[in-house]
């Protein structure tokens, strides 16, 4: 036995007690038809975030595949980073399980000041340089979403998605997604496309079955 | 003489009238300058402005309570518009003090101002102004309009209002307008030559240097001249409005604006433009008199001179000495007082261009009554048989060689080529002045009666012992057969000749005086295109001998 398969047991066993308490866990996999990328693929593969009619979206295209909340049990403290890096936000999107923190480092050589007018978390970092220590940081404990903005560049622009569930993952560029280590039951299986669409269809998770989802 | 005079006093009105004509154009000039003038430190502060508001407009903070957080709108535009909104506490005027914001106010979707400004201190603004800034929609782009305060201390203020759209970055479209209030332009500055100016908005004219009544009364009349004309975006009138006549011209500040239309209005009182039309017209009458006492009493001498038999005139020779004395006096004097004072009027710096040429030509008209007074001078001294020929040796061809220097400075000279063919010895007897009072006759006919391009011929030559001949030739028109007869006449004009300059009495002076060097001048030949005459004179005898003194011309020349 190497000492990779080791450490793959060992999370294996660590997710089976963090679960629910649920000894077996359940997959879905499946495919999100997300929208019909618009240009062609730029060299820059980072992806940003783009509104056209009022709807912000990400290019190219990637969804947020999660299931509903909410789950008892205590969160444990998590952290994720958001960075500022060529005068762009990284990731363009990022989601987390409510109870958060984010931190924000800057990684420019330049001013930043991060602030979100959105209901769900108002902040404002003020400005900042590489040098701030400790990295600033915003704990996101309501579920929603989140413009980010930086004050100094206009053009600046991210998304947190701030879910009630631990369990989401994010899409490949084609849509495909997979979620393991669920709990069973029935629950409702959301994907979010862009700010204004967030599809959802129940499903029944049974142990150690996998659930192959299409969605829509 | 009743035509000249008549033609002359037609002139002179016409003159008169263009230079009034003139002078109201000058005026509107002068207005259009003060604007123009006005207009590049406006547009320096409109440029700063828009710029500001269009990096307000962009402002995320802005966008970002737009979209999300409509509470924070103000408070939020309140640190934006800090130094805008504080810029007139500093003491001294500086270019804060000029972009120094009063109020401002954002629009929704609906072009209605998006209440909140009162509570945070975005300027407090009473509900009847705030409804001023409401739009039907939002503004495509940047608009400016007027704003009519009532201060509480009385009367009113306008103030300038600068509305910026404000584009989603979401939707990328119009989703809201920031409108900034500042403080006119610096309204009511003085302007050049009485000009006052103020601003028109909705029937009411803001003009505090005009009393109340002649305000309400000048605001009426520009907004029956607006309504007559509501696209129009300039224009000038005249306006009766108690009792003073003015001079109004307006401008519309905001053409094309969504917001209500507002005016820039400039009145001129018609005081002032009368005072100053007088003077001009005086200017005007004074040279014409001068200039038609001078003709007049040019051409009574002259046609009293000439009217009388000569036979007559040779009697008088004691009058005719006083009439040279008194001629020379009488005509050359007013003549140069005429033009002094046309040099001294084209001095003065109220002029426009059009009335500095006007005035330049009614110089140069005194130049050619001069030569033409010296002219007439000149043949009435040798009809009263009063003229001193001092006859010495003088050389032709130095005398030649200048005379056509002279012609080739001329302006137009370049337009003819010249050949020139001088022989040896042309010395001659004759007076050095008078004789080339005769070349530049003849010299300046064959160039004004050249043909464009043509060519000019001077040749002198020694004919026999006594004589020396010169010929002038030139291309050109030839006098008609039935004319040449009548060419050496004085006032004689050839029918080619209508469009060149002259009186018709420069080949008559040069054979008078011709004959008086006891030679002669006769045409050689004119056909064709080629025109030719001949003078002669006398060269001094072979052997040195007593040059001849000083001769007098007597009675009826070529004796």
């Amino acid at each position: 036995m190497t000492g990779r398969t080791c450490q793959r047991l060992l999370l294996a066993v660590l997710l089976c007690f963090s679960c629910d308490g649920a000894l077996a866990q359940a997959v879905v996999e499946g495919r999100v038809q997300l929208p019909q990328r618009h240009s062609a693929p730029v060299l820059n593969q980072r992806y940003e975030i783009v509104s056209k009619a009022g709807v912000l979206s990400i290019s190219p295209p990637v969804g947020v595949v999660y299931v509903e909340g909410p789950f008892p049990g205590p969160t444990p403290p998590q952290t994720a980073t958001m960075a500022q890096k060529d005068l762009a936000f990284q990731p363009s999107i990022l989601a987390i399980q409510a109870g958060t923190r984010v931190e924000f480092p800057n990684l420019d050589d330049t001013y930043h000041n991060i602030f979100s007018y959105s209901p769900a978390k108002r902040f404002d970092l003020g400005r900042y340089r590489s040098d701030e220590r400790p990295i600033p940081s915003v704990l996101f404990d309501t579920p929603g979403l989140v413009t980010l903005h930086c004050d100094i560049h206009e053009h600046m622009r991210a998304l947190i998605l701030v879910l009630n569930t631990p369990y989401f993952a994010m899409t490949d560029a084609d849509g495909a997604f997979r979620l393991a280590g669920l709990p069973a039951g029935p629950r409702v299986l959301k994907a979010w496309i862009d700010s204004r669409t967030t599809l959802a269809r129940p499903i029944e998770l049974r142990e150690g079955a996998v659930l192959h989802v299409d969605i829509p | 003489m009743l035509v000249v005079s008549g033609t002359t006093l037609l002139v002179l009105y016409f003159a008169g009238q263009r230079m009034v004509v003139n002078m109201e154009r000058e005026l509107q000039l002068e207005f259009q300058g003060a604007l123009a003038g006005l207009d590049n430190a406006e547009e320096v502060r409109q440029a700063m402005i828009v710029e500001r508001c269009r990096t307000l407009a962009r402002r995320p903070r802005i966008h970002a309570a737009l979209e999300e957080a409509p509470e924070l709108l103000y408070p939020s535009a309140r640190d934006e518009l800090n130094d805008l909104m504080n810029a007139g506490e500093a003491s001294a005027p500086s270019v804060q003090a000029v972009l120094r914001a009063e109020f401002y106010r954002f629009l929704g979707p609906d072009g209605r101002v998006i209440p909140g400004g009162n509570e945070n201190a975005a300027g407090p603004l009473k509900a009847s102004e705030e409804a001023q800034l409401d739009l039907p929609s939002l503004p495509k782009k940047q608009e400016t309009g007027f704003l009519a305060r009532i201060p509480s201390t009385g009367g009113e203020a306008l103030r300038e209002i600068v509305a910026t759209p404000i584009i989603s970055a979401e939707t990328g479209e119009v989703s809201a307008a920031l409108v900034l209030g500042i403080e006119p332009f610096q309204l009511g500055m003085r302007r050049d030559a009485g000009i006052q100016a103020g601003i028109w908005l909705d029937g009411r004219l803001n003009l505090p240097s005009v009393g109340a009544a002649e305000r309400a009364a000048l605001a009426r009349e520009i907004s029956s001249a607006i309504g007559r004309s509501p696209d129009g975006v300039s224009s000038s009138f005249r306006a009766a409005a108690d009792g003073a006549q003015y001079l109004v011209f307006y401008r519309r500040l905001n053409p094309g604006s969504v917001f209500r239309p507002a005016y820039e209005v400039c009145v001129y009182p018609m005081l002032g433009l009368a005072a100053r039309k007088r003077q001009l017209r005086w200017e005007v009458i004074g040279a014409g008199a001068a200039l038609l006492l001078g003709a007049f009493g040019a051409s009574h001498l002259l046609a009293r001179r000439l009217s009388k038999p000569v036979e007559i005139l040779a009697e008088e020779s004691e009058r005719a000495a006083r009439f040279s004395a008194d001629a020379s006096h009488q005509l050359k004097t007013p003549v140069a007082v005429l033009r002094a004072g046309l040099e001294e009027l084209l001095s003065h710096e109220h002029f426009t261009a059009d009335e500095c040429s006007e005035i330049s030509e009614l110089i140069h008209q005194t130049y050619r009554l001069s030569s033409l007074i010296g002219d007439l001078l000149l043949l009435s001294r040798m009809d009263a048989g009063r003229l001193n020929i001092d006859l010495q040796e003088v050389d032709l061809r130095l005398l030649l060689e200048t005379c056509l220097d002279d012609l080739s400075a001329l302006p137009d000279s370049a337009a003819v080529e010249i050949d020139v063919d001088l022989g040896a010895d042309l010395t001659i007897l004759g007076d050095k002045g008078y004789v080339a009072i005769i070349l530049q006759n003849l010299l300046e006919n064959a160039r004004k009666y050249n043909r464009a391009g043509g060519r000019i011929r001077v040749s002198a030559r020694k004919a026999g012992a006594g004589s020396v001949l010169v010929s002038i030739g030139n291309n050109g028109p030839a006098i008609p057969a039935g004319a040449q007869v009548h060419i050496f006449e004085r006032f004689h004009r050839a029918r080619i000749g209508e469009d060149v300059p002259g009186y018709g009495l420069g080949l008559n002076l040069a054979r008078e005086l011709a004959r008086l060097h006891q030679g002669g001048l006769r045409l050689v030949a004119s056909s064709g295109d080629w025109t030719e005459f001949e003078v002669s004179f006398r060269a001094p005898p072979p052997k040195a001998g007593e040059p001849s003194g000083e001769m007098r011309a007597g009675g009826r020349l070529g004796t």
